[in-house]
């Protein structure tokens, strides 16, 4: 068998230029941080196991999996809902990459590595919500859409998973966006015009927030 | 049109994708040809209230079934596909 050398690139190393996007002179209303070099396993119950797989998951992390639109946060993890009987674990450094998962979930899930299929877009600042309002249709206002609100949703027409994480120590909200690494570069720009008007402060990371 | 997905909550209609009338049954293999042919090719042209597979393609990707009003749209209930959601149905 050929030996390959695969060495892993952003999608979006052509598209995000760090600095300062738009509306100029001002506080940049908008922060888009996009996450690299993260791990990203997705888990599906397999029939009738749900029950079983909660169980090793709260073993594994400590805290109940999600079973609904949520997201929960481990010691070094998140899990975030993405659909019935199913979620994804984000994390990073191998300590849950797919061959520690594996053997943990063993007959009861189906993983699936998702490290280099998605993007990681961390979405904070003032206007943060005003530009995803112009995008997304669901309603991210606090009150019903907390710390630790999760979606399944479509954003300019792209699947996306959204959540909020933790708020930043200013008490601004943060929103965390999962995207198809093949879509990333256009739903880049496209968060990019939605959110000139407001001036975007553009950087990325090696962090999980 | 919204739908409110029963794993969810409320969404737009553009995450929804119509498949059809939810009453059509597969018949047995022996059935015969008439049957399949049924199953296959006809459908009732419902003006009120049928009841409808709705996939939520942009959203958890499970399908719904779905009661609708075809004249108003007004939709009365929805709920999961069989077999949707491993621990929901059948055990
Ligand atoms: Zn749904």
């Amino acid at each position: 068998m050929a030996e390959f050398s695969w060495s892993s690139h952003s999608p979006l190393e052509h598209a995000l230029a760090t600095g300062v996007h738009g509306l100029r002179g001002t506080e940049a209303g908008v922060s888009l941080t996009e996450i690299r070099n993260f791990d990203l396993i997705q888990v599906m119950a397999r029939r009738g196991k749900w029950a079983e797989l909660a169980r090793a998951a709260k073993t594994r992390f400590e805290v109940a999996a999600p079973d609904g639109p949520n997201a929960v946060q481990a010691k070094d993890a998140t899990l975030i809902w993405s659909g019935p009987d199913q979620f994804l674990v984000l994390s990073k450094d191998g300590n849950h990459a797919m061959n520690t998962l594996a053997p943990a979930f063993s007959g009861l899930a189906s993983l699936s590595d998702q490290s280099h299929a998605r993007a990681l877009i961390s979405i904070s600042g003032a206007k943060a919500r005003s530009m995803l309002a112009k995008l997304s249709s669901l309603d991210l206002h606090p009150a019903v859409f907390p710390v630790g609100a999760a979606a399944a949703t479509s954003i300019d027409h792209t699947s996306a998973t959204l959540w909020r994480g933790g708020d930043q120590p200013d008490g601004q909200a943060v929103f965390n966006l999962l995207v198809f690494a093949t879509f990333a570069e256009s739903l880049w720009h496209t968060m990019l015009d939605a959110g000139a008007e407001y001036g975007i402060d553009i950087r990325y990371s090696e962090e999980l927030a | 049109m919204r739908i409110v997905c029963p794993f969810c909550g409320e969404r737009e209609l553009g995450e929804f994708t119509y498949l059809g009338d939810a009453k059509p049954q597969r018949p047995a293999a022996d059935a015969g040809e008439d049957a399949v042919y049924d199953y296959v090719y006809l459908r009732d042209n419902v003006a009120g209230v049928m009841s409808e597979h709705w996939y939520h393609g942009g959203g958890c990707r499970s399908w719904l079934k779905i009661t609708r009003n075809t004249l108003t749209h007004e939709i009365s209930s929805v709920e999961p596909a069989a077999g949707v959601g491993a621990a929901k149905v059948g055990v």
